[in-house]
């Protein structure tokens, strides 16, 4: 027997690799995007830190830049430091 | 709930068109205040699913970044039975600043003055933006219980601290219930 296929629709669901389902700053999901974002995915990426705490990448910057001072993880209080 | 929380689920590639008719409703809201609304109503709505014994917040009518909480009085402490109300105004740029929290009702505490100001440093510089409604008002809750005395706003509460029974009679005589 000899099938031929004349069509097909793919479809694949993807997830971002982290433990908490959301963003401890912005409250979202990782899956979405933060709250000045309007798509999910690499124009929205998660960053993580040396402590391991996981958050968009846009809301820790905004977190960061609001400090005067040294900037800490606002889970763990540790300094905070990205991942390298 | 669809709009509080659009892409919750396991369908991440959902088009931001389900993300309900919300967006385009508020065109005139600068990026800054949507992002402080939303988080702001998933609190709210963390809240009404259970914000823990104790402890309750709604916004004022029709103004999300003005919020009521109240707290209640732990057992076991001079505050035991007591109910306070107070007040938390959010600035837009909620969560990176703490809200401005204040007390409604009169409390006779170390680290509360006349006016309702706190004292309490993860309300100031030891802010964090995880913290949220719910954890703030836990905070004040244990507060009351556990003042710090070496840095009182109200010195009479910090040096009858030492006296439990004295104190409580202070806070029953001082106390009006928040309802009136």
């Amino acid at each position: 027997m000899k099938v031929k296929i004349l069509q097909w629709h793919a479809v694949a669901s993807w997830t971002w690799d982290a433990q908490d389902e959301t963003c401890g700053i912005c409250r979202m999901a990782f899956d979405g995007c933060c709250p000045d974002c309007k798509l999910p995915g690499d124009d929205c990426p998660l960053i993580w830190g040396a402590c391991n705490h996981a958050f968009h990448l846009h809301c820790i910057l905004k977190w960061v830049n609001s400090q005067t001072s040294q900037a800490h993880c606002p889970m763990c209080r540790r300094e905070w430091q990205f991942k390298e | 709930m669809a709009a509080v929380n659009g892409y919750q689920g396991n369908t991440p590639a959902d088009p931001p068109a389900s993300n309900g008719s919300k967006q385009p409703a508020a065109p005139t809201k600068t990026v800054d205040s949507q992002s402080v609304l939303k988080r702001l109503q998933s609190e709210l709505m963390g809240l009404m699913m259970g914000g823990g014994p104790g402890i309750s917040a709604f916004p004022e009518e029709d103004n999300i970044f003005c919020w009521k909480g109240t707290i209640t009085g732990s057992k076991d402490t001079v505050f035991e039975g007591t109910e306070y109300r107070l007040s938390l105004s959010f600035s837009n740029d909620y969560p990176f600043k703490p809200p401005k929290v204040k007390f409604e009702t009169c409390c006779f505490h170390p680290n509360v003055d006349v006016y309702g100001n706190i004292c309490l440093d993860i309300l100031q510089d030891k802010w964090s933006s995880a913290y949220d409604v719910r954890t703030i008002l836990l905070s004040i809750q244990s507060l009351l219980g556990e003042p710090n005395i070496s840095s009182p706003l109200n010195t009479q509460a910090a040096q009858l601290w030492s006296n439990q029974e004295e104190y409580r009679k202070m806070v029953e005589k001082l106390y009006k219930p928040p309802s009136a």
